[in-house]
Parts: C-alpha cells; structure tokens; sequence
C-alpha cells in the first residue's frame, strides 16, 4: 500500500512538473521577427565541450539543403546555421511541394549552458514548370512577418505550425548531439561470417 | 514468476517492435498532381478566327484538359510520367501515332544525378524552347502566343544537364529529328542546348537553341524578372528558320504582370510576330506577313482554382487570315475568353 501511494505521488509530482515547465512556441523578438528561442542547462558541461558539439551538430547533423555551418565565431562561442524546410499541401491521393522555409539558426555557449535561437524565416513559394516538376518561384520570398498579406490566414497558420513542429525537431536533435559523448554517427553492425567447415 | 516472466516477455516484445520501427526505411512517395481547365470564349466575329493554340471553340463552354503528373524520386533516380485527355492534351499539342491513336502523352521522361550538379534525363520531354507551355497552370495568360503555337510543344531526346553555380547553368542534348514526335523520322539528329542564368535575385534568363537538317533551327530568349514583390516583366524573343530556306518567323513579346492583392494580378502580352518569306505556311500570318496581338488577363485565384478573363485583339498586316462577322476578310480580330483552371 505504501508502495502505491509512492508511486501515485511520483506520478502526481512528474505530471505537476511537466505543466509547470514553460510551453515551447513562436514568439516574436525586439525587431518584430518570429523566434523559437531556447535556453539549455547542462551543468555537467564546459563552454569548450558544448561548443564543438554544437559545431559537430551544424557539420553533420543534416544534409545541407536542410541545415549547415554558416558562420563559426570561436571568440564569441557562437555559431550560426542556415536552414531550410519544405512544407507540402497533402490531399488524399495527391501531394506536392508547395513552399521551401529557410530560416538562420544561432547557437550560443556558456559553461554549464547553451541557448539557441531559430529566426529569419522566409517563406519561398513553389511552382510547377514545364517538366511537371515543382521548383521555386524566381524572386519570391515573403518574410514570415509578412505571411498575413501574402499568403492568407489559414496557410500562415498552417506555416506557422510547421515552422514550429521543425523547430522544435532541430532543437531536439541539436539537445542529443550536446549530450553525446562521441560524435553520433551509425555504425553497421558487424555480422560474424559463417564458416561451413567448422562444425 | 510467472508474472516476471510475462512482463519481460512483453518487455522483449516492445523492444524487437521498437527496433523494427526505428530501422524501416520508406521510399520518398509518388508524388501526384495535375489539373483540369475549361472555358467559355466568345469572338467578336461571332466565328473562331485566331489561329493560336487552345481556346479555339467559339460561343462554347469548352474543355480543355485533365493533366495527370506523377513522379517518384529515389535516391538519385527519379521519373515523371505525364498523361493527358482532351483537346488540349491531344490534338491540339500531341502528335498521334502511326494508326492515329493519341499516346497521351505530355512527358514521359526518366533522370539520374551522376552528381550534385550532373543530371542527365532522357524520354519525351516538353520542349526547353519558349515562354510558355502546354499546361494552363504555367501559363499567365490562357490563350497562347505565335510563338508558342509555331515553336515545338514536346523533344524527345538525351540530355544532360550541368550546374556551374546558382546562377549559371548548362543543358546540352540530342534530340528526335522531328519536333512533337513520340520517336524520330529517321535519325536523332537534333541538338539542343540552353543556358540559364540568374544574373540578380529574381531575374531568369534562358539562352536556347534548336537545330536540325530536316527540323531547321530556332534561337529563343526567354527571360523574367520579378522586380518588386507585385511586378514581373516577362520576354520572350525567337527566330527560326525552317530548313532548306523554306521560310519561318521571328517574334518577340513583352509580358508585364502587376499583383495588386493576395489573390488579383493583373497582366498584359504584347506580341509582335513576323514570318519569313518562303513556302512554309505557319499558323498565323501569311509568309512575309506580320501581326501584333495584344491580350489583357486576369487572374483571379480562389485557392486552387483559378479563373482567368482575358480580352485579346490581334491585327494583322494584311486581311488574308481574319474574317468578319459578315466573312468578309478583316484585318483584325478580337475574342472574350473566361477560363478556369484547377491546379491539385
């Protein structure tokens, strides 16, 4: 019975916690620019250690269509990405490529923490050409900021959320490759050749 | 124990599952779009009289085409099969085959990225050539151009594509020996090439060439410039000429388009076309003949559909083509054209 009650209370106290920790959203910065910004605690960690684990993350982490290295200041422990996503109108049976989200991430360190911050987001419409592909628009790129007159209520909303869901992947991902020891990368698992002669 | 050894059975179980999930790998998935158009268009002669692609029905609702495109991309290897059905998507832009059947055809083509930056393509392509296209979603305006209707629709061939930088690039290839054509008349002998810059932001320009023995040759500059966030000037300028100095034509046209809202844009086509003297007989003028065809368009955009008015008034050097409501012969002629196209 004790037991019991130790657990409900655990669970209780997880469930408190998990609703006292400030909700992760879109909020707009000193200059009217959409930001997913985020501040990390990792105490165990060095300003040195989170820094080339960071700078590992922005190297590897993505293709660079989708995220890359575009600026390293060593002396200011910051780091600057530049990234970009597709956002898709899906229907039942059809789905195409509607618009490519770039953005510019910026990671900052300090011993003990990290912070980094998702801005600058453009969107660039997609069109179908002649060969039945879809490739950007020539020219066209609508600051975020700017999406209610461009593009409408509902797919600002809908970018919005979009902008949101990958903020929150690349801040996961970038969180997994601060923790890691050694750079993330997969190994094949090696399988034991069979030899017939021994048996 | 018995307990202990269900839970770890099920413990067990949720891993394999978990592992299984996490190493399954999916193919990107086809992709498919498309499109569907009709139209009303009343000419001012009260008879058809424009001699350009599509559009052609007089004082009719009239259909256009359903487009089908399907693609797949894997990895570096991709496909695009085109299939289309109606006037538009048949014999007013496809050539039938030997028994008359229409393939349906509008791009059927395969491609491998030997690199980031080497593409090589082959199959039945739409054509490189040219500002506008077959499809009404590429176009701004619903009627067509001389230039269009007398430039190739579709080449089929070999080519391979190269990207020096993000704003310098070069396609060369060998193409059939006859234009629009599922397979050659004789030889695969025709050779293409297009160079593409981005000289600024938002400012395409496209060098094309087109040359063959029994096809003639044709230079075409197609080049657009957005430059400001509502207004895009659009060019497009050709010559061709046919083989064995059997004639031909140059052409240029100006397409200036003004976004006034989210959902209006406005845009005008001035075009003047020429054609060479000889014995090729092009759609529109005479040979040696000119005409200047002005077309003013809307478009008004509710989601994915698309409604485009559009008045047009051609004139023509000389009365050899137009006719008046009474059939005597006119210089000029004009037509009202209310279009709709859904792009999915």
């Amino acid at each position: 019975m004790k037991k019991l009650i130790i657990v409900l209370l655990l669970a209780i106290s997880g469930t408190v916690n998990a609703q006292t920790q400030p909700k992760d959203s879109l909020s707009f910065d000193e200059n009217n620019k959409y930001i997913y910004y985020r501040v990390e605690e990792q105490p165990t960690l060095t300003a040195d250690t989170i820094y080339k684990r960071a700078l590992h993350f922005l190297k590897t982490a993505y293709s660079k269509d989708k995220l890359k290295l575009k600026k390293q200041e060593d002396s200011k422990a910051t780091l600057q990405g530049e990234g970009g996503f597709m956002v898709s109108k899906k229907a039942l049976v059809s789905k195409h490529e509607d618009a490519k989200i770039t953005y510019d991430l910026i990671i900052e360190v300090k011993d003990g923490k990290y912070r980094y911050w998702l801005t600058n987001f453009v969107v660039i419409p997609y069109e179908r050409d002649r060969y039945a592909n879809f490739v950007p628009v020539k020219g066209k790129k609508t600051p975020l900021e700017h999406g209610l007159r461009v593009l409408g209520q509902k797919d600002l909303d809908d970018y919005l959320e979009k902008v949101l869901v990958n903020s929150r992947g690349v801040g996961e991902r970038l969180k997994n490759f601060i923790l890691s020891v050694a750079p993330v990368a997969k190994k094949e698992p090696k399988i034991a050749p069979i030899v017939k002669k021994d048996w | 124990m018995k307990r202990k050894l269900l839970l770890l059975s099920l413990l067990t179980a949720g891993a394999f599952v978990a592992n299984a999930q996490d190493s399954t790998q999916t193919d990107p998935p086809l992709t498919i779009t498309g499109s569907v158009d009709t139209y009303y268009k009343y000419d001012f002669a009260d008879h058809a009289n424009l001699p350009t692609s599509f559009a052609s029905d007089h004082n009719s609702m009239s259909i256009g085409m359903i487009d089908i495109a399907l693609k797949k991309k894997v990895s570096k290897a991709a496909f695009v099969g085109e299939i289309s059905f109606g006037p538009r998507g048949q014999e007013q832009s496809l050539v039938p085959g030997a028994s008359g059947d229409s393939y349906h055809i509008q791009n059927l083509y395969v491609s491998y990225d030997i690199t980031d930056k080497f593409v090589v393509t082959g199959g039945y392509m739409s054509t490189f050539i040219g500002y506008e296209v077959i499809s009404p979603v590429g176009n701004f305006n619903y009627s067509t151009s001389y230039m269009f209707t007398n430039g190739p629709f579709q080449n089929a061939g070999l080519k391979f594509a190269y990207t020096f930088t993000d704003k310098v690039s070069l396609m060369a290839g060998v193409f059939n020996d006859a234009w629009n054509s599922y397979n050659t008349i004789s030889k695969m002998n025709n050779f293409g090439a297009q160079l593409a810059l981005t000289p600024v932001e938002g400012w395409s320009a496209y060098l094309n060439v087109l040359t063959g023995k029994t096809s003639g040759t044709e230079f075409d500059l197609t080049t657009a410039y957005q430059i400001t966030d509502a207004f895009k000037l659009g060019l497009n300028a050709a010559d061709y000429s046919a083989a064995d100095d059997a004639g031909g034509f140059t052409g240029v046209a100006l397409y200036p388009q003004l976004a006034v809202s989210k959902s209006v844009t406005f845009g005008l086509r001035g075009e003047y076309f020429k054609t060479k003297s000889g014995v090729l007989e092009t759609f529109g003028p005479a040979p040696g003949e000119s005409v200047v065809a002005i077309t003013a368009t809307a478009n008004i955009k509710a989601g994915p559909l698309n409604f485009i008015p559009e008045v047009r008034l051609d004139n023509m050097s000389n009365d050899a083509v137009f006719t008046k409501k009474s059939g005597a012969p006119s210089k000029s002629a004009g037509q009202f054209v209310l279009a709709a196209v859904y792009a999915f």
